[in-house]
């Protein structure tokens, strides 16, 4: 009888290749040629890849902001999950409950509020030269905005929910009997983390580490506000060649691609860590 | 010793909140300022509220944002569960592979399924463009349109290809869980397949489904990079029309509607944790109670007599909701319209009502933050625009390209307003397409409490005893032309040597830290706040920013000894506008003296218009009963000894672009 | 007798090259208590379940009172399932978990939709859990129930349906030793009070022994014999439904002539007939027959390896030439001491040789495969899901 529903799947991986496969083709195919800028004449080549050279320092900047940020993340971030966890279900609710609630307002929004707080002559610096601290250092201002710390800030500020709330979901759910039996087999509190809770949160801690490390490698959003256009990254190149000042799609395809594929390599050996723990610890 | 742990932990959780909230709270603290700075308290005020309301390219980019992340939710809701349920009735090995799939769109990188999805789109339309072509040739009983553009419906599949994957992730769980038992439990007692589904299987996962209702809703409110490369030109969502609006200058109303949307969704969130708190009470001690109102109002429908009074209620409000929304996107799109791309903050707005009110055409208006980005949006073929209003170079590089449709003047009689000097210049030398719009220059604006002494060369741009002050213009262009004026050189050489070495100068500059950063329409509240002290910028935004200055910042104006750049921006129309009687209705609207001097006393920029230019001190008097100052007019509309030590751009080759675009990058990274 | 109520004809179920069912030809009268009995894998529950409407067979027929009901889906059969885990519906009490088969409407004589009065379901809901004895239970989560009670509710949800035929799958699997005892007279109480057919599935024979008024013993997709309990346990038609059925010692032997067979080379007295000079037959010798002798008087003579007490017998397990036998007596005999045996001519049973001769029988492994009846698992209907590709993981 049940066989029967499955063309209920039908529509949808219609739908899939659709919107997921063959856009992803289309910007293989785009970053698999080039543009002549006189005759808009298309070409297959490999120059978008062999080109790409200049672009290291950008893709390392990328790499090394998101990977500081993830880390960032996942040091603030599990603790808070650790303890919320061990608190009672009240506490736990209202906390799951003010972790999500700031993703209801745009992430733009919370990004634009830091802006007038990093600013030269945003809140901090006014709070620093009101206690004094500016003219202790004998500096006009501090400099924040514009600096790759104000960019990881921001990366923090916005995906550390997304670090928070799958490792919660992981440890909350761990079985106590467990960490009981940890404990009568002579494990002291330390052992006990680091032989038991830790090994089992860490497919919670794998993808919050994805959840974190994917959108801030490729924002162009964060980088723009906060960085002031001094830190560029893989977002905002790619964002250049579409909608920015430099018009050509062909590369911004190809450093998608290589992104993407970049992405995919890094999940690839962090999920053989975490070998056979399943993915998608959602929420 | 565990207590003691008790309450670190909960500083620490406490601190983490603290700094998820403090932002938040600043954001709403500074709605309520008198004042229009984020960092400076003037005292309360509601005003930015009303001017909310007013506002309606805010108001409008929020109903949007709401219809589409409704939409989109709904939809996918709807759409992933059925998948769901089909993906379970696969085997095993079929639905592992699918479900691979179906996470592709929640690994990727935001951006690269926007990119993916805005490269589908256009390649698509570009398809279906010449399928039409085809199809209207050989049969005339149906029209199909031609030219699809991106817009609010490619957002919103956009929106429901990235949530269907969540509302499958969250309802196969609970499939999986559910007893397979279930439903032939539920058949075997008298169901058919469908009622068991209503009756068994929904009730069963319906957790599974709301949560991931209400986390594709996350996903669509919080979304901007996907919206931001699907919707084109002729939508914004909220996020995008603040992303626009952080390139110039960000007015407290967008505090005001951050407050308002974190409050309701506040709100919504206590009244549901109310809820919960109750209920698991109640569970907790099987407590037998009387029902409360809503319970016996709920029960008292649900009693089997008003079954039909409660679908026909819930049928009533579905249709209710459909029939609003259609009504009012039928309302805004049955509506004659004019799609105008333009700068931010470069119109007095009313000028937009007043032009609806008297022509019944509903202007949809736009902004770019570039002629560079401009340009990206119109190749892209994002863009549905009829009217735009580039600058001179870009006007001339858009004519080249064939990218322009030629005037109808006759329908323009306001054009012969325009003073003949900025008729027929080198852009457009036989005036065909453009009718000018503004004209300004470009000159250094610093700070004259940051500078030792008052610069009056570009060499200021560069030198290091500003490290950390000064603002590049984000602009190839602008930047390159400054730095090439500075060297004495033509700012439209095409000598590729000269253009290094104009680039080695921003570069240098740039390795020494000179730079606080590049901005565009940023550059206001950098230096209106006294956050850097020189920038290049536009002589119009200079006296824009004189206005809003914060205390201890005084900016000055100065057109450097070497010379600078002179511009003219200038309407234009689009190559197969849909629109075009209404373009050229907007243009001759724009025109005209009156909207010339509504624009000029808004935007500071210089009419084109002789009337205008000539009325503008008196009509600057009648308005605020004082005088103009007649140094800030000679800012505003150079007189002709300055004009002619500034030069024009003109379009430059193919590949001289080239080569200031990969410049420009470079300096980039 | 009673009339027939439902037929499987040359029934055959397989997915791909594997055959679950394999031409199953067997017919259900009315308001009999017929077992479906057998290890898991075995196609019980596959069988059920075609006659219940989850599943089509590949090939043959089935009919209900002599129309073919092939492709009749379940909720146009008159016939009502109590699941292996009972399948009750979570987010249901238990009024309503009773009421929800009443609750469908369904098409009367001239095919109009006709929904039950709300007093009339009422009423039948409150009936028949005073038959199942859940009265005053109505408003309680299904969740909060024990096994045994949601067993009840189980049974009372497909009851209230007044089926014709009440299918049960391993309904009692779930439940300890004694709760299952007490339902088993409970179940066998309310199919004779109700008098309709049940169709039960299990794995235990003793269930299937006490409550059936016929058994059918399936393995490997093939019915191995169909009977009355006693018929089952006195004549097995094969070595496989001898050792499925209680405890049996088989052994080669080679039928010498009408009521003599050979074993060990020992001539011994029986009550079979009908098979060929010198024909390999199995023998059959239930534990309990076997009378423990002295050595010097026994017909055959053995070492005792292992005695275990059991209450009303000792199990004693004994050598005899390197085959070792399964004997309950009440006599202690200690381990290693030398016993002989006899045999009364109606406790020997003469099988023909089968597929699975020489596969049972010996009790050489004795304690690991007494384990292994205790614990056979009651999920052979998990088996049959997953190759359905149904909604489980």
């Amino acid at each position: 009888m049940r066989n029967k529903r499955g063309w209920f799947a039908f529509p949808y991986v219609i739908w899939m290749a659709l919107f997921v496969v063959i856009p992803i083709v289309i910007m293989a195919v785009y970053a698999f040629t080039v543009a002549d800028p006189a005759t808009n004449a298309t070409q297959a080549s490999l120059d978008n890849f062999t080109d790409m050279g200049v672009y290291l320092s950008v893709f390392l900047r990328s790499f090394w902001l998101a990977i500081l940020a993830t880390l960032v993340c996942l040091l603030v971030g599990y603790p808070v999950s650790y303890w919320m966890a061990k608190e009672g279900p009240r506490f736990q609710r209202v906390a799951m409950a003010l972790i999500m609630l700031p993703m209801w307002m745009n992430f733009l929004l919370r990004t634009y509020s830091w802006m007038s707080i990093l600013e030269n002559n945003g809140l901090l610096n006014q709070l620093f030269r009101a206690v004094g601290l500016l003219d202790l250092l004998g500096v006009d201002h501090i400099q924040m905005i514009g600096t790759s710390g104000a960019v990881v800030l921001g990366m923090v500020y916005n995906y550390l929910p997304f670090m928070i709330l799958p490792i919660y979901s992981v440890i909350v759910k761990l079985d106590g009997s467990l960490l009981e039996a940890a404990r009568d087999l002579g494990a002291d509190s330390a052992r006990v983390f680091s032989k038991v809770i830790f090994p089992l949160s860490l497919p919670g801690i794998l993808s919050g580490v994805t959840m974190v490390f994917v959108p801030s490698v490729s924002t162009f959003a964060i980088s723009n506000l906060l960085g002031g256009g001094n830190q560029m990254m893989l977002g905002d190149l790619i964002e250049l060649q579409f909608l920015g000042g430099a018009y050509n799609p062909h590369l911004g395809a190809a450093v998608s691609m290589v992104m993407m594929a970049v992405v995919v390599v890094c999940m690839v050996v962090m999920n053989h860590f975490g070998e056979g723990e399943e993915q998608a610890v959602m929420l | 010793m565990k207590r003691s742990n008790h309450v670190g932990s909960r500083l620490f959780i406490g601190l983490v909140f603290l700094f998820l909230y403090l932002p938040i709270f600043l954001l709403i603290i500074f709605s309520f300022n008198a004042g229009d700075s984020s960092a400076v308290w003037k005292g309360f005020s509601l005003d930015w509220y009303a001017a909310l309301f007013q506002n309606r390219l805010i108001m409008e980019s929020l109903y949007t944002t709401l219809l589409v992340s409704l939409l989109a939710t709904a939809i996918a809701t709807a759409a992933g569960t059925f998948a769901a349920i089909g993906l379970y009735s696969l085997s095993k090995r079929r639905r592992d592979a699918l479900l691979v799939v179906n996470d592709i769109p929640m690994m990727n990188a935001d951006i690269v399924t926007g990119v993916s999805l805005c490269l589908f789109f256009v390649a698509f339309f570009q398809g279906w463009g010449a399928f039409a072509q085809w199809f209207n040739g050989v049969q005339d009983v149906v029209e199909l349109p031609v030219r699809l553009t991106l817009g609010f419906g490619t957002m919103l599949l956009a929106h429901i290809a990235f949530n269907i994957p969540y509302v499958i992730l969250n309802v196969a769980p609970k499939l999986r869980q559910m007893d397979k038992n279930l439903v032939d439990a539920a058949q075997d007692l008298g169901c058919t397949w469908m009622q068991a589904f209503w009756k068994v299987i929904l009730p069963e996962i319906k957790p599974g489904i709301v949560s991931g209702a209400l986390i594709a809703f996350t996903m669509s409110i919080d979304d901007f990079v996907i919206s931001y490369f699907t919707a084109g030109s002729s939508t914004s969502t909220l996020a995008m029309r603040i992303y626009s609006m952080t390139k110039k200058r960000i007015t407290p109303e967008v505090n005001a509607v951050s407050t308002l949307l974190f409050l309701s969704v506040l709100a919504l969130l206590v009244l549901n944790n109310v809820r919960e708190v109750r209920q698991q009470r109640r569970a907790e001690r099987q407590e037998i109670r009387e029902p409360s109102f809503f319970e016996r109002l709920s029960m008292r429908f649900s009693q089997p007599a008003l079954r039909w009074a409660r679908r026909g209620a819930a049928a009533a409000l579905a249709c209710g909701f459909i029939v609003a929304v259609a009504l009012l996107t039928g309302a805004t799109y049955s509506q004659p319209v004019v799609n105008v791309c333009s700068w931010g903050e470069y119109i007095d707005e009313d000028l937009i009502t007043q032009f609806e009110d008297q022509t019944g055409i509903r202007v949809n208006y736009q902004t770019a933050e570039s002629n560079e980005a401009l340009y990206s949006l119109l190749k892209s073929g994002g863009a549905d625009y009829d009217v735009i209003v580039p600058s001179d170079y870009m006007i001339s590089q858009l004519i080249e390209e064939g990218m322009l449709e030629e005037l109808d003047y006759s329908q323009i009689p306001n054009f012969e307003l325009i003073d003949p000097r900025f008729r027929g210049l080198p852009y457009d030398p036989e005036n065909k397409y453009t009718v000018p719009y503004s004209w300004g220059t470009l000159g250094l604006i610093y700070n004259a409490n940051m500078v030792d002494e008052e610069p009056d060369s570009w060499g200021a741009l560069y030198d290091s005893q500003y490290a950390g002050s000064v603002l590049l213009i984000n602009n190839s262009r602008d930047a390159l032309g400054a730095a090439l004026l500075h060297l004495g050189y033509s700012v439209n050489t095409t000598d590729e040597a000269q253009i290094r070495e104009a680039f080695e100068l921003i570069a240098g500059a740039s390795r020494r830290g000179v730079f606080q950063g590049k901005v565009m329409d940023q550059v206001f509240q950098k230096m209106e706040g006294g956050n850097a002290a020189i920038a290049t910028y536009y002589a119009g935004d200079y006296l824009s920013m004189l206005d809003n200055q914060a205390d201890g910042v005084d900016l000055r104006y100065v057109i450097p000894e070497e010379g600078a750049n002179w511009f003219v921006d200038a309407m234009c129309v689009l190559k197969g506008a849909p629109h075009y009687d209404n373009a050229l209705a907007w243009i001759n609207f724009i025109a005209s003296t009156d909207a010339n001097l509504a624009n000029m006393d808004y935007i500071w920029y210089a009419s084109p218009n002789t009337q205008a230019l000539e009325e503008y001190p008196a009509y600057y008097e009648e308005l605020y009963g004082e005088e103009l100052d007649p140094e800030l007019y000679e800012i505003m509309a150079a007189p002709p000894e300055v004009l002619e030590r500034c030069e024009m751009y003109l379009a430059l080759p193919p590949a001289t672009r080239a080569l200031y675009n990969s410049l420009w990058i470079e300096l980039g990274i | 007798m009673s009339k027939e109520l439902i037929r499987l004809r040359d029934c055959v179920m397989s997915y791909g090259d594997e055959v679950v069912l394999d031409h199953i030809n067997l017919y259900i009268n009315d308001k009999e208590f017929l077992t479906l009995l057998g290890p898991s894998g075995c196609g019980k529950t596959t069988t059920l379940r075609i006659i219940g409407g989850f599943l089509s067979p590949t090939a043959g027929d089935v009919f209900f009172d002599g129309v073919r009901m092939n492709d009749i889906p379940p909720h146009k059969r008159a016939v009502n399932t109590v699941f292996q885990r009972y399948a009750l519906f979570p987010h249901l009490n238990v009024f309503e978990n009773v009421a929800f088969g009443l609750r469908i409407p369904k098409a009367d004589r001239d095919g109009r939709k006709v929904k039950l009065p709300e007093r009339e379901i009422h009423q039948r809901v409150m009936e028949m859990l005073e038959v199942v004895n859940l009265k005053g239970f109505e408003k309680r989560p299904v969740s909060a129930l024990s096994g045994g009670q949601q067993q009840r509710v189980a049974i009372a949800r497909a009851l209230v349906n007044r089926p014709k035929v009440l299918l049960l799958d391993e309904p009692l699997g779930a439940l300890d030793m004694r709760l299952r005892k007490d339902m088993q007279i409970e179940l066998k109480r309310i199919q004779q009070e109700m008098e309709i057919t049940f169709i039960y599935v299990t794995h235990d024979q003793e269930e299937a022994l006490a409550m059936s008024d016929t058994v059918v013993v399936m393995d490997g997709g093939r019915i191995q014999q169909i009977g009355t309990p006693e018929d089952i346990y006195n004549e097995p038609k094969n070595a496989f439904v001898a050792d499925f059925i209680g405890e049996s010692n088989i052994i080669d032997g080679i039928m010498r002539a009408d009521g003599v067979v050979e074993i060990f080379n020992r001539r011994f007295q029986c009550l079979d007939k009908g098979f060929e000079k010198d024909e390999p037959v199995d023998v059959v010798i239930r534990p309990e027959d076997v009378d423990i002798v002295d050595e010097a008087a026994g017909q055959l003579r053995g070492t005792v390896t292992a005695v275990t007490f059991k209450g009303m017998q000792y199990d004693t397990i004994v050598d005899f030439y390197g085959f070792k036998w399964l004997i309950q007596t009440t006599d202690y005999c200690p381990v290693d001491s030398r016993i002989g045996i006899k045999i009364d001519p109606d406790g020997i049973h003469v099988m023909k040789k089968s597929q699975y001769s020489g596969m049972f029988g010996d009790y050489s492994s004795y304690s690991e495969e007494y384990e292994e009846l205790d614990v056979a698992e009651p999920e052979d209907g998990e088996e049959d899901g997953s190759r359905e590709g149904g909604y489980e993981e």
